[in-house]
């Protein structure tokens, strides 16, 4: 669950890159963030990721109050969300199965939890026959389900996916938002921020559109 | 912490050498030669500190007494020569002993010393006191106090000779702890530098572990790890080159003996046993301290995302 009240963002260069914004979303519901270059996309993903800090206002993701939370209690927070970046962000020295099982070993998972988890994802994400391969093997669309496959392995209740389909052709990014909804099916939250509104038009669904730092529109498309 | 995951960081640390093997070359380079700089160092001070000991050993106050010197008054001057602060060693020399050493001394002129035992019953020289100082530095303020001394004929002292070494072991201190400091000051932050880049090379992994929520410490031990295997490696490569450096050093020096026998020196610090163990322990402590330290510290800015 996601919940921002009053929530205001600027940085020390002075630009205010969130104004007073206010936001729910609830557990389980598949969310399209558009808006463009400068409208805060980015700031909001930094901020339920508690990159930054809002200057005003209380902000709640998954239980955890980030307005209120100290620096040690990020990890915990953060293992709470999946997070997918438009440049997919694999770790070029380790194949598939490490950089998937790489989150796992991050947050002191039992060897038992890796041999169970990664091969379900694998399987879910078809990744089967590439699990050697490294990054650098794999096509845009394979990279990116290598890191969606990453972003789902720890089980989290909130997937943030930031422009995901911004690195693939238009065939793929079309089976990316799919494999997300079908991640939503199964009861986990989904934020997506996208540019593409194509892509919004053609699933549909909840869209919050964001300008100049401020939510103009919140509804279902 | 799970120790599977403790073994996953070990074997991380390894991993990490060589798939940076490159930067790894670089900062163990740094190392190994920055503890070469220091080791070398320390080793040239403390011969030099060795040459200037055995220089003062030699140095040597004769105290020339007056002719008509009674025995009692030689057992008080004695008694006071050995209660002086700055005095490490009194022995009274004899007239007659000077004369018969003079004799053993000068060959070939037993006519001439034939001649003047002839002339007279007693030795033609006179008594004398030999003495040592503790403190090289605190000659002039000994030889003041033996000055006000009564029935003293002559004291013939290093004199300038000492004020020279004094000098010269004073200079040698602070240059070595100058010298010491800058190497010390320029490795650290050679090392700092160079792990800093190797750290920067791998900003994007911290970054993602960041990201899937791997706390601080777990992204830290296998960097720890690997500065400090890089260290104890350097160590231990520094111990071997010092070692072997210093003996074809030493022995190329003392190929020709003359110039140091001015100096009352016969060898070098000889660098085996124990200074060689406790040599190659500071050398693999501080490379694994610094090596760690460095690596560690470098990770620090890109901890804060």
């Amino acid at each position: 669950m996601i919940e921002l009240k009053g929530v205001s963002v600027k940085y020390s260069n002075g630009v205010d890159a969130l104004n007073n914004v206010d936001l729910k979303v609830t557990d389980g519901e598949f969310v399209f963030v558009v808006g463009n270059s400068g409208a805060g996309k980015s700031t909001l993903i930094k901020l339920l990721l508690r990159e930054v800090q809002a200057n005003e206002g209380e902000v709640l993701v998954n239980g955890f109050n980030l307005t209120k939370m100290r620096r040690g209690k990020i990890p915990a927070l953060r293992r709470t969300i999946g997070v997918v970046f438009q440049d997919f962000r694999l770790i070029p020295t380790l194949n598939v199965y490490d950089n998937i099982a790489f989150v796992l070993r991050c947050t002191d998972a039992s060897p038992k939890v890796i041999r169970q988890r990664v091969p379900k994802v694998i399987g879910t994400l078809e990744l089967g026959n590439k699990i050697k391969c490294f990054p650098n093997e794999l096509s845009g669309g394979e990279q990116q389900r290598v890191a969606l496959a990453r972003a789902l392995v720890n089980e989290p209740k909130l997937i943030i996916a930031d422009e995901p389909t911004g690195n693939i052709d238009p065939r793929l990014s079309f089976e990316i938002v799919k494999l997300l909804q079908e991640i939503n099916d199964q009861g986990t939250t989904v934020l997506m921020v996208t540019h593409e509104h194509d892509l919004v038009r053609e699933f549909g669904g909840r869209t919050i559109t964001l300008k100049d730092g401020s939510i103009v529109f919140d509804d279902y498309i | 912490m799970r120790i599977s995951s403790f073994r996953y960081l070990l074997k991380q640390g390894f991993r990490n050498i060589w798939t940076n093997r490159m930067m790894s070359f670089a900062s163990f380079c740094v190392l190994l030669v920055s503890m070469l700089l220091i080791g070398f160092s320390l080793l040239f001070i403390a011969n030099i500190n060795m040459f200037i000991g055995s220089v003062e050993d030699r140095n040597e106050v004769i105290i020339f007494l007056n002719d008509d010197v009674s025995d009692e008054r030689i057992e008080e001057m004695n008694n006071t020569l050995v209660q002086m602060d700055n005095i490490s060693k009194v022995s009274f020399y004899s007239k007659e002993q000077a004369w018969e050493d003079m004799k053993a001394d000068i060959p070939n002129a037993n006519e001439l010393f034939a001649y003047i035992d002839g002339e007279g019953q007693e030795s033609p020289l006179i008594d004398a006191f030999r003495i040592r100082v503790t403190d090289i530095d605190k000659m002039s303020a000994t030889l003041m106090e033996i000055n006000k001394m009564s029935d003293i004929y002559d004291i013939r002292s290093p004199g300038d000779f000492i004020d020279i070494l004094s000098g010269l072991k004073s200079m040698i201190a602070i240059i070595s702890v100058i010298v010491l400091l800058a190497l010390l000051v320029v490795s650290l932050v050679i090392i700092y530098n160079t792990t800093r880049a190797s750290v920067d090379f791998r900003k994007k992994e911290i970054n993602i572990m960041k990201y899937v929520g791997a706390t601080n410490t777990f992204i830290k031990i296998p960097f720890f790890i690997e500065g400090m295997l890089m260290g104890i490696l350097a160590g231990g490569i520094a111990t071997l080159l010092t070692w072997l450096g210093y003996r074809e050093l030493t022995e190329l020096l003392m190929r020709d003996t003359t110039i140091w026998s001015v100096f009352n020196v016969s060898s070098f610090i000889p660098l085996e046993g124990t200074l060689l163990i406790a040599m190659a322990l500071c050398y693999v402590a501080s490379g694994a301290v610094i090596g760690a330290i460095g690596t560690v510290m470098s990770t620090g800015k890109y901890l804060k995302v």
